[in-house]
């Protein structure tokens, strides 16, 4: 093929082929080895500590599959009374890398590594970050707006954040049999 | 050009259309239907919980494939348009109407009668209940007796809703569990209830019944067709007898190939928005308001119901998340004496975790993060949030229209329909009482266990929508009789919600259903001659 041919070809190719799906391509699927590390040591900070260590590391490898599960534009739901189409928007993975790389860089512009702060520095750190962010309340669930806050729905809303809140075996929408509705949930043990 | 002839053919494919294929199926065995529905069929059952719990962890959609996204109207409450339509992801509700329903203008001087008898609709509110498997405790008031009693028992009250039955009927009205087409044991090749608790939205092991079921049964030993992805575009009538003699209709993966459809009784099913806007589309020279539009009231009397609710916050201790979508119901205000100011409603009670829900900021601002933002949630579930609801008896005007939107158009060009709510004078002039009168049960309500009422809101839009093509016994003020046979097209029917002339105060689908099944009879009867 010569030289000008295949020049031309791609020039052609490069017109019809929508350049929003390459951008969508080209987003990283999976958050980096070091995101996650991240992650984990902010999890006792935002996730209740009380759970121990291997249960917030299991939370946070939920939250971790979370994100490979996530799907674009797919239709959400349409709702009822005033319905209309929503889809579900690009990955949110290359934001949270960026948004824990600036987190990391801001913890040490502050004195160190996240887990060298003080609560109240963290906590000063992670309010400006959902600020710039436009996080104002803890998401329905996670919604790609800032990694931290949806890392925290994705625990606090869960069925076994509710059960843990109330210290009760509730299981909301949890298959069950229907009598044990009836009945005061138990206490966990 | 395909044509098919058939003996019947049902345009629209949602729970009215189910029930309808279905009781015909029994009374004429043999009977040529064919079942028309613009949508998919969406009968992966084995897909649901994946689906759910997709819907759950992302917000994506439940039953994917269920729009179409060019055949969409401009006031619609749903965007849903598949084969079970809407009652694909109801929540079961299926409370009665009352008899004051089918007598506002005789009973208290509003709206108008329904051109048949409490009687006569009660029998076929029981075959309804028997179809769909109704769950339900008899009511406490007299006045709502029964010739039959409900198909199962009521849905066993969670802890959380006797706590809240209990803190309710100290106000002094009485509480019953809601009745719901929720399977308790399996049932009519669906599962039973296992509290995953998203009725409303998708319900994996089909306790909650949905028409999909109804049509795979029906469809499988070859007892009807469907016809799914199928656009009935236009009726046809003939050229000299008012009597329609096809459905003109195109298939979504062969738009160049328009489809006939030859019967001798046309059935439309298509709901309170596409059944008006079928006839309304179908306009000619000869009739060229629409079809069964002779006395122009196509696509006039858009009705339902208006909504009122409210959250309390009590003292009593409950545990959100046990029932959610299980609600108690009080029919106290369903009836209404002539000699006082008219309002009418149910009173609804449900588990809430509004306002004890985990946030992220303390009220001075403060970011709470890890065991702190714990505690404070903790802090805050002390107590209850009860969510209280009143479905308020409304009655449209002649101006509460669906018409055609010229400025909306799907892929072939049709216009899409426009629905305008309105409400009457006389509703209108009483809407400052009847709004007091709520929130006076409301506050009522509240009042024990320390009770208040902390929010409140009222509905934008009327919910459980039907009219358009409402029945009477005048053909000068309504386009059909009392089974929806219109007065223009001897074998043509309407079925369902548009037939509706008022909206009630209660969830409707139970009373569309009843009303289908009563059509029913007479489409047979009219097969026979």
């Amino acid at each position: 093929m010569k030289r000008r041919i295949l020049l031309q070809w791609l020039a052609a190719a490069a017109a019809i082929v929508p350049l929003e799906r390459v951008r969508v391509w080209a987003q990283p699927r999976d958050l980096t080895p070091a995101s996650i590390d991240l992650l984990h040591e902010i999890a006792p900070t935002v996730l209740p500590a009380s759970l121990g260590a291997d249960r917030l590391r299991r939370i946070v490898d939920g939250f971790v599959e979370w994100t490979r599960g996530y799907r674009e534009g797919v239709p959400m739901n349409h709702g009822y009374g005033h319905p209309r189409l929503q889809r579900t928007a690009a990955t949110p993975v290359a934001r949270y890398v960026e948004q824990l790389t600036a987190l990391d860089a801001d913890a040490r512009a502050k004195g160190g590594p996240w887990r060298s702060l003080d609560l109240d520095t963290r906590r000063g750190l992670l309010d400006a970050a959902f600020t710039k962010a436009g996080v104002r309340n803890l998401p329905q669930r996670p919604n790609g707006s800032h990694v931290v806050a949806d890392l925290m729905a994705f625990y606090f809303r869960s069925s076994e954040a509710n059960d843990y809140c109330y210290n009760a075996l509730i299981n909301r929408e949890v298959c069950r049999p229907i009598q044990i509705t009836t009945k005061k949930p138990a206490a966990l043990g | 050009m395909p044509v098919h002839e058939t003996d019947v053919c049902i345009i629209g494919g949602g729970i009215t259309s189910a029930m309808l294929a279905q009781k015909l199926t029994e009374l004429r065995p043999g009977l040529g239907i064919v079942v028309v529905e613009a949508g998919n069929s969406i009968f992966d059952t084995q897909n649901r919980l994946k689906h759910r719990q997709r819907a759950m962890d992302y917000g994506e959609h439940p039953w994917p494939g269920d729009f179409l996204e060019d055949q969409q109207a401009s006031g619609i409450i749903s965007m849903t348009m598949a084969v079970g339509g809407l009652a694909l992801h109801w929540g079961g509700a299926c409370n009665r109407f009352s008899e004051e329903d089918l007598r506002l203008k005789s009973m208290y001087g509003l709206a108008d009668d329904w051109p048949l008898e409490w009687s006569d609709l009660e029998k076929f509110y029981c075959e309804a209940e028997r179809r769909l498997n109704v769950s339900g405790e008899a009511s406490p008031h007299p006045e709502d007796r029964r010739s039959e009693p409900y198909p199962q028992g009521p849905i066993p009250l969670s802890y959380n809703l006797q706590i809240l039955r209990a803190w309710a009927e100290q106000s002094g009205l009485k509480f019953s569990p809601l009745p719901m087409a929720r399977n308790l044991t399996p049932f009519g090749g669906r599962g039973s209830c296992c509290v995953f608790d998203t009725c409303g939205e998708v319900c994996p092991s089909g306790a909650r019944y949905s028409p999909d079921f109804t049509f795979r049964q029906l469809t499988q030993p070859k007892k009807i067709a469907l016809h799914d992805r199928t656009l009935v575009r236009r009726l046809v009538v003939h050229d000299q007898k008012p009597t329609v003699v096809s459905a003109q209709a195109v298939h979504r993966d062969r738009p160049q190939e328009p489809i006939e459809y030859r019967a001798k009784t046309f059935v439309v099913a298509s709901g309170y928005c596409w059944s008006s806007h079928l006839l309304l589309l179908s306009a000619s020279s000869r009739f060229p308001n629409g079809l069964a539009n002779r006395s122009g009231m196509v696509g006039r009397y858009m009705n339902g119901h208006k909504f009122i609710s409210a959250i309390a916050s009590i003292d009593d201790q409950t545990f959100a998340g046990q029932n959610m979508t299980h609600s108690l119901i009080s029919r106290e205000h369903f009836r209404c004496r002539p000699d006082r100011p008219f309002v009418r409603h149910d009173t609804r009670v449900w588990e809430s975790a509004v306002g004890r829900d985990p946030r992220l900021r303390a009220p001075d601002g403060r970011l709470l993060l890890g065991d702190e933002l714990l505690a404070d949630w903790r802090a805050r579930t002390k107590g209850s949030s009860v969510r209280l609801r009143a479905y308020v008896d409304v009655h449209p005007s002649a101006d509460s229209r669906l018409t055609l939107d010229p400025s909306s158009r799907n892929r072939y060009g049709d216009p899409m329909p426009k629905i305008e709510q309105r409400v009457d004078d006389a509703t209108q002039a009483r809407e400052a009482a009847t709004r007091e009168h709520v929130f006076g049960v409301f506050r009522t309500l509240a009042r024990a266990s320390n009770g208040r009422i902390v929010s409140s809101n009222e509905g934008d839009y009327l919910d459980h929508p039907g009219g358009g093509c409402r029945m009477g016994v005048d053909p000068a003020t309504s386009v059909g009789d009392s089974y929806g046979r219109t007065h223009d097209h001897e074998n043509l029917f309407v079925v369902g919600a548009p037939t509706t002339p008022t909206g009630g105060c209660t969830n409707g689908t139970l009373t569309f259903v009843a009303l289908t099944l009563r059509s029913a009879e007479a489409i047979a009867r009219a097969t026979r001659s």
